[in-house]
């Protein structure tokens, strides 16, 4: 591979460049010990565990033990996968459980249906022009700020590469109620960045 | 999208769309036309997009955060042994991407260099934006709505574009001038008619405009192979002439419409998986007589709709002023 530093302007994107990778092959393989098998199982979906993982507990340590026992448990349970959903979703809703046992003992602030389904209205208001104004940096602190279950769900729709149906099945809601979550989400992330430009 | 005839409360596109879109995931053509169209809904999705962005920014940056996993304990467990060369292996893998994508971290002023034909172009930079990365190189192919783009150095990368991605493409495409279309033209004038050097093909039309050239805007009618008749909002009608050399730029082209071999430009975001999820896309087709430009694009800040116009620019920026 070429050394992409010298040459500074010339981005290189490395990693899984199509879907060629035989996930329930991978899991097949990981079933029988394959320790290669696991390795590839790791690259492709790592990053993307950790990110989310990361989303949601803030916590960068613990975000890699939990995606460390998220693995462990792919490489005991690999034959357990029964392709009633992507691997990629499977292994999320493993990860996201292990995340809900390690955080149980921290009373993980609960942020009702109630409150998430609190949608903005149809006409754009400040709060929306505040979206509008907003650099990336900002809006990736504002994410950070966000409640958990906010983070969540940002986090599977936009960063895991799941559809709306798969993200339904690992958060186990409804797609109605994924769309009104992604929606308060949305919501609130205006009204934090409302708030800093207030502030400013 | 709401397709429902008997609904008319909000003929718009509807949340599944709006998200699957940002989320880089195909929508259908009804409502990728409606967007075209649709100033609200493309503000909607700019906004969905603007959040997706900011995910994506947070998922390229968490590798950063993760080096090899170690040995440690969890619970009562140990990791060992097999189990921890597996994820040492991994983790160095990780650490490795995260390198590679660090160093496209780019900032607020795209470069392009144009040496005439044949000559490889290239983005070269655009730096004081974090998170946002760049690629360019020859479109190998299409796939529904990802690009792979085959780069200088002859790395595939795999752009992703949604519903609210810019997408735009210029060249000799005097094909896409037809009757009815709304047009700008930019050229000199000579005895009441137009020698176009841009023709701008459906809205946005580009606020660059290389000196000495004064911007019309009017539909086109008598579109031939020579020229076509521009009629302006005051019923005035220019003859307008066009040859191989005029640069015909389609703002809101298609990924579809992007045909193989064209040199492309794609800004936006990495992905969690290495891909580029696009801002805006910027795909070039050479033209006979290619001009020699050396120019830079300023991007005012780092939002997509600054992005958007940088690469819209580089169309312009082909063509020497009049």
């Amino acid at each position: 591979m070429n050394d992409p530093r010298g040459d500074p302007g010339a981005a290189i994107f490395t990693g899984s460049q199509d879907g060629a990778c035989d996930d329930a092959g991978l899991l097949r393989r990981i079933g029988r010990g394959d320790e290669d098998a696991m390795a590839a199982f790791y690259r492709e979906h790592g990053r993307v565990l950790l990110a989310q993982v990361l989303l949601v507990t803030g916590e960068r340590v613990l975000a890699e033990e939990i995606v460390q026992d998220a693995m462990l448990a792919v490489w005991r349970g690999a034959g357990s996968f029964r392709g009633e959903s992507s691997v990629r979703s499977w292994v999320i809703a493993i990860a996201r459980r292990q995340t809900r046992d390690r955080l149980r003992g921290r009373r993980l602030r609960v942020v009702d249906d109630a409150f998430l389904a609190d949608q903005p209205g149809s006409a754009p208001g400040p709060e929306v022009m505040a979206l509008d104004r907003a650099e990336l940096a900002e809006v990736m602190g504002a994410i950070r700020e966000l409640a958990p279950a906010h983070r969540e769900v940002l986090g599977l729709a936009f960063g895991s590469g799941l559809s709306l149906p798969e993200v339904a099945g690992v958060l186990e809601i409804p797609v109605g109620t994924v769309k009104s979550r992604l929606t308060a989400a949305r919501a609130a992330l205006n009204r934090i960045l409302n708030e800093k430009g207030q502030n400013r | 999208m709401n397709t429902d005839p008997a609904d008319t409360r909000y003929p718009h596109l509807d949340l599944g769309d709006l998200i699957a879109g940002a989320a880089g995931q195909p929508i259908g053509d009804r409502a990728r036309e409606h967007l075209a169209g649709c100033e609200r809904c493309r503000r909607e999705a700019n906004r969905w997009n603007i959040v997706a962005g900011g995910v994506r920014g947070l998922a390229a940056a968490a590798p950063a955060a993760a080096g090899p996993a170690r040995p440690r304990r969890t619970g009562q467990r140990v990791l060992a042994g097999p189990w921890r060369r597996t994820l040492l292996a991994a983790g160095s893998a990780a650490a490795a991407l995260v390198l590679l994508v660090g160093v496209g971290a780019v900032t607020g002023l795209v470069h392009v260099h144009l040496s005439g034909p044949g000559t490889q172009t290239a983005l070269t930079a655009v730096t004081g934006c974090t998170q946002v990365e760049q690629a360019d190189g020859t479109l190998e192919q299409v796939n529904g709505s990802s690009l792979v783009i085959q780069t200088a150095s002859g790395q595939p990368v795999t752009v992703t574009t949604t519903a609210a991605t810019f997408v735009s493409m210029s060249g000799a495409l005097l094909g896409d001038i037809t009757d009815g279309a709304s047009v700008m033209v930019r050229g000199s004038s000579s005895g009441g008619t137009i020698e176009a050097a841009i023709v701008t093909v459906g809205q946005p039309f580009s606020a660059v405009n290389p000196a000495g050239f004064v911007p019309i805007q009017g539909m086109v009618a008598d579109a031939g192979t020579a020229g076509f008749t521009l009629v302006t909002s005051t019923g005035a009608r220019i003859p307008v002439t066009t040859s191989g050399d005029t640069l015909v730029v389609v703002p809101h082209a298609s990924p579809g419409q992007l045909p193989a071999g064209v040199t492309i430009f794609a800004v936006g975001q990495a992905g969690p998986d290495g891909t580029l999820s696009a801002t805006a896309v910027a795909a070039v087709l050479q033209l006979p007589s290619g001009p020699h430009i050396r120019e830079s694009v300023k991007v005012k800040d780092c939002s997509p709709s600054s992005i958007e116009e940088a690469l819209g620019a580089i169309s312009a920026a082909r063509v020497p002023a009049g």
